[in-house]
């Protein structure tokens, strides 16, 4: 890669960084929901193990794994889940990329470094939130061994990039549609329910269970939890390695497909 | 010989479908499950040339398809028919090459990071052009104070004023000394002294770098200050492409005599000469304006001179809209 295309890009992540931090409170604000959501499940789990005996397990997690798995998901999903590209059906819709259309830069580079910058903004904070949620409840995480830890980076990595498939997946909804805000609401609807964030999945009976997994949302936090807490088995992992890059593989092509036409239809409204 | 042209379009269509929605709460019940649709043709079969450094006037109704056609020039949107060529290339392939070489300018959008200072837009645009330092530097400074802007570049754009911005969007189109130009609507909104600047500035981009601008306005004087030549465009189709002089010529029926009189004349009299505009007498100041027929108007002027005490006499082309209107007016007809 040439070193100016390095240092447009490089630009680019730099000033929706400083474009980021423009409204402290509203980044305050954003953070202190997402550090609350994960206070209050790990509330409810040490209240849940508090009346039972130290050894007793629910749903087969003892209180140690349990806090431990809420305690992974909740940072995982921090990293996952946020990103910034929310209002790209708008932007498609309200004409907003027109800017980007007609400047010598890829549209997808750009909402990488967009998605990006909001993630490292996201992920300074996290960091003192990590601190203060480990001060509060205290919970045993036992780092795996190395090549788990290793396995654990790139299926988080993964996620990140499923997770951006598809927010460009509807973000696209925006070239033929104004109303995006339904489909969206849906989707983080069925999001929170099964991608663990409450509690881990495989406390559901069987047959949701089996449903769950041929969706991509159990891949988007869940899977690498159950990694990181050593809870699967070699061929699982084999499975679920499979399964995570072929979900990546399956929304990269369609995205890139959806895009392509809709770009053919885009009216560059209000431009 | 003629130089070989720079933008050039044939028979270039773009049609939407649009979604014709039955008024009243039953109509919205009723889409539901049937909607009708329409298809809106928005630019139908328009074929011009245009050659390095000419500044070419767009000039249309709302909806006529100038802003669609500069999209598809741009871009940005892919035409239903017809394959336009600007600087060699296709527009809609988006090469970087093609892109580096041209700006679209919206007076009522902005590609200015809002929530940040002008000045930051300007450091990225440096390197998404990839504008070498010193070309940046020069480039910079010199639009700078062309537009007298030093002040406020460092301002939240949010908090500039209409004019200020469109100033500073000039600036963030313009650093990579773009050889094409589409120009939609810049003077929107702003005063007359803001107007007059920019167009100045339009002008003297045009003449040091040679540049070819495309101009859409609504406000004649941007057209008749900067472009010599006009395209006119109606329901998405081209009604006229030649010299703005050529307009005045094929569709202005009348001149304007303005006179001023040293003593009171009647309205009667004037009116034997042609169709009586505007007259006044309050004891002190007599004067009328006359609308005769172009080629009269000089043997008009004469007889009125020799007939009546005039002081002064002056005869002028009508304003450029409403002979505009004129134009429409016709092909409506």
């Amino acid at each position: 890669m040439k070193t100016t295309t390095i240092k447009k890009y490089w630009a680019l992540l730099t000033i929706s960084w400083e474009n980021g931090l423009v409204y402290r409170m509203s980044v305050f604000m954003w953070r202190l929901r997402r550090f609350l959501a994960a206070v209050m499940a790990l509330t409810i789990w040490s209240t849940i193990y508090t009346s039972a005996a130290p050894e007793a397990t629910t749903f087969g997690y003892a209180q140690s794994d349990m806090i431990s798995y809420i305690f992974l998901i909740s940072i995982l999903q921090s990293l996952v889940l946020a990103t910034a590209l929310n209002g790209l059906a708008q932007d498609v819709y309200s004409g907003a990329i027109s800017n980007q259309l007609l400047k010598p830069l890829s549209l997808t580079v750009y909402l990488i470094m967009q998605d990006l910058a909001d993630k490292l903004k996201n992920a300074s904070a996290l960091l003192f939130e990590i601190i203060a949620l480990f001060l509060i409840f205290k919970p045993v995480v036992h780092l795996p061994d190395l090549p788990t830890l290793g396995i654990f980076i790139v299926w988080t990595l993964a996620a990140i990039v499923l997770n951006f498939c598809i927010s460009l997946l509807f973000g696209s909804l925006g070239f033929w549609s104004p109303e995006t805000w339904a489909p969206r609401f849906l989707f983080y609807t069925l999001l929170q329910f099964t991608a663990g964030q409450l509690f881990p999945l495989d406390v559901l009976p069987t047959i949701f269970q089996k449903v769950m997994y041929a969706t991509p949302f159990p891949y988007l936090s869940f899977v690498q939890t159950q990694l990181f807490l050593q809870k699967l088995t070699l061929s699982e992992i084999q499975l679920h390695s499979m399964v995570l890059l072929g979900w990546v593989a399956v929304l990269a092509f369609l995205a890139q497909g959806i895009w392509k036409r809709g770009l053919r239809d885009y009216d560059a409204a209000g431009r | 010989m003629s130089k070989p042209p720079i933008i050039s379009i044939t028979n270039l269509k773009k049609h939407f479908k649009v979604y014709k929605k039955k008024p009243g709460l039953w109509g919205s019940i009723q889409s539901l499950w049937h909607r009708e649709y329409e298809v809106v043709k928005a630019v139908d079969g328009i074929s011009f040339d245009i050659a390095e450094g000419e500044i070419v006037g767009f000039i249309g109704m709302n909806g006529a398809g100038k802003t669609t056609t500069l999209k598809m020039l741009s871009g940005l949107l892919y035409p239903t028919e017809g394959q336009p060529s600007v600087l060699g290339y296709n527009p809609w392939e988006r090469k970087a090459s093609f892109q580096k070489q041209f700006a679209l300018v919206m007076g009522q959008k902005n590609q200015l990071w809002w929530d940040l200072p002008a000045v930051e837009t300007f450091y990225l645009n440096k390197a998404i052009y990839e504008i070498p330092d010193e070309q940046f530097e020069k480039t910079l400074k010199k639009l700078v104070k062309l537009l007298d802007v030093e002040d406020i570049i460092r301002i939240q754009v949010r908090k500039l004023s209409l004019g200020q911005r469109m100033k500073c969007e000039l600036i963030a189109a313009l650093l990579h000394n773009p050889k094409v130009l589409f120009l939609d609507e810049p003077t929107i909104g702003l005063d007359v002294v803001m107007q007059k600047t920019l167009r100045d500035f339009i002008k003297a981009y045009n003449k040091e770098f040679g540049a070819t601008i495309i101009l859409t306005s609504h406000y004649m004087d941007d057209v008749k200050e900067l472009c010599e030549r006009a395209i006119i465009i109606d329901h998405g189709k081209k009604i006229f492409d030649g010299k703005l002089q050529d307009i005045i010529d094929k569709y202005a029926r009348n001149k304007k005599l303005s006179l001023v009189f040293s003593e009171p004349v009647t309205k009667k009299d004037l009116q034997a000469f042609g169709d009586l505009k505007e007259f006044s007498d309050d004891g002190s100041h007599y004067t009328a304006t006359l609308l005769v027929a172009r080629k009269k108007a000089t043997a008009v002027a004469a007889q009125v001179l020799s007939k009546f005490p005039v002081v002064d006499v002056t005869i002028e082309e009508p304003p450029i809209e409403a002979i505009i209107r004129e134009v429409f007016s016709k092909e409506g007809s």
